[in-house]
């Protein structure tokens, strides 16, 4: 557990005894609430879960680097960046992936496509935020995140 | 079997899941079973972070009134509202979908949708414990120039955003916390049939219709009108 999920733990817990002695029947309905989200949740969150599992499955980072770092430059970006929106790759993974990647030879450019898209664009997690948010708003941010995410990166291939 | 099938209905993206799992135990055990094996991390990753986000999301829910939420994140919070969701998101833990309920939350409370959409995507791609290993993997510079980009392009993006979407573009239900009876705003197209057939419990609210306050159900009378609702947005529990 980092640093920050404990923090969240420890700030939820405190708030929550807080609440309790504040009003205890406020904070066992404040709890029924909680429960009740994750019941609606726990469900599609699982879906998505066993979805990134299986594109990993399928299609394992180092063949995804491997595909990648076979193109030209421009193709390379837009297909890492397309690589990142159907999967979501935990930090720890990402980072080493992506420092082989430009070490081996791709560049900048479609490293950081692959990492902004890998985060923010989610093909998998698409029908959890549908039903959060509505199709429009999913849409829109989804499409604006990947057309960003290239523009961040050409930029980055500018600067460094 | 008709409980299954609204099972299957209400969570056709599970059951595709499931479905898939299972063709591919017919035809490549090795790679479903690579599927389930690659799961087990992120299901760690949620357990650890998704019950702490329910409290503590159910719990801002109870406690912080509407108009302070107004105030620090609505439309007229100006910089302050796009300063607050930047140091909310980067200073969260967990995947994105983490981010959805407390979002929901928020913008039913009365967060616009540029600050949902900066937090949303702070939490994805800038949080700190995930610059820290950026850092330490590709270089401080890589890192800060990365930030900044990213910084000022979901500054872009957020606005454009709000720019498309209205508030009424997304889902208007209520939590379904207590029986009774329940209309989803987003379907209703408001024809007023509700309204026409039992009018002391529906009202028009503008374009749509509500339910209004009530101590009396005849349910003769609203299960006329929850058949009669051509887009089948009411709903009683």
């Amino acid at each position: 557990m980092d640093i920050f999920t404990i923090a969240i733990w420890v700030v939820t817990l405190v708030l929550l005894v807080f609440s309790f002695l504040k009003d205890k029947e406020k904070t066992k309905e404040t709890l029924k609430k909680a429960l009740f989200m994750g019941k609606g949740m726990a469900l599609s969150i699982l879906a998505v879960i066993f979805t990134i599992g299986l594109v990993l499955a399928i299609l394992p980072p180092q063949q995804i680097s491997e595909i990648i770092s076979k193109q030209n430059l421009y193709v390379a970006t837009i297909a890492a960046a397309a690589f990142g929106t159907i999967t979501l790759i935990p930090a720890f993974i990402a980072f080493p992936l992506i420092g082989t990647l430009a070490g081996a030879g791709v560049g900048i450019m479609p490293s950081v496509a692959f990492l902004t898209t890998l985060t923010m664009v989610g093909v998998a997690t698409f029908p959890l935020e549908k039903k959060e948010f509505g199709t429009k708003f999913t849409i829109t941010r989804n499409v604006l995140s990947f057309l960003f995410a290239i523009i961040i990166a050409l930029a980055m291939g500018v600067t460094l | 079997m008709t409980k299954a099938i609204k099972f299957i209905k209400s969570n056709l993206f599970l059951t595709s899941v499931i479905f898939a799992y299972a063709v591919l135990a017919l035809i490549n055990p090795q790679i479903g079973l690579q599927g389930a094996k690659n799961s087990g991390y992120y299901i760690k990753e949620m357990l650890m972070i998704m019950p702490v986000i329910f409290v503590l999301t159910a719990l801002l829910d109870s406690w912080v009134p509407k108009r302070t939420i107004i105030r620090y994140l609505g439309k007229e919070a100006k910089t302050k509202g796009v300063v607050l969701s930047f140091v909310l998101g980067s200073i969260s833990a967990g995947p994105i979908y983490a981010a959805f309920p407390f979002c929901v939350m928020l913008h039913k409370k009365g967060a616009s949708i540029k600050n949902v959409v900066i937090i949303l995507s702070s939490w994805a791609v800038v949080k700190i414990p995930m610059l820290l290993n950026e850092a330490k993997f590709l270089g401080f510079k890589f890192m800060i120039t990365r930030w900044i980009l990213t910084v000022i392009s979901i500054l872009i993006f957020s606005w454009i955003t709000a720019k498309i979407v209205k508030d009424e573009d997304l889902p208007q239900e209520e939590l379904r916390l207590k029986k009774g009876v329940y209309l989803n705003k987003t379907a209703c197209m408001g024809c007023t049939v509700c309204t026409r057939m039992y009018p002391a419990l529906f009202q028009m609210d503008g374009k749509r219709a509500m339910v209004k306050e009530y101590n009396y159900l005849d349910m003769k009378l609203l299960q006329k009108a929850i058949e009669a609702c051509p887009v089948k947005a009411i709903e009683y529990i």
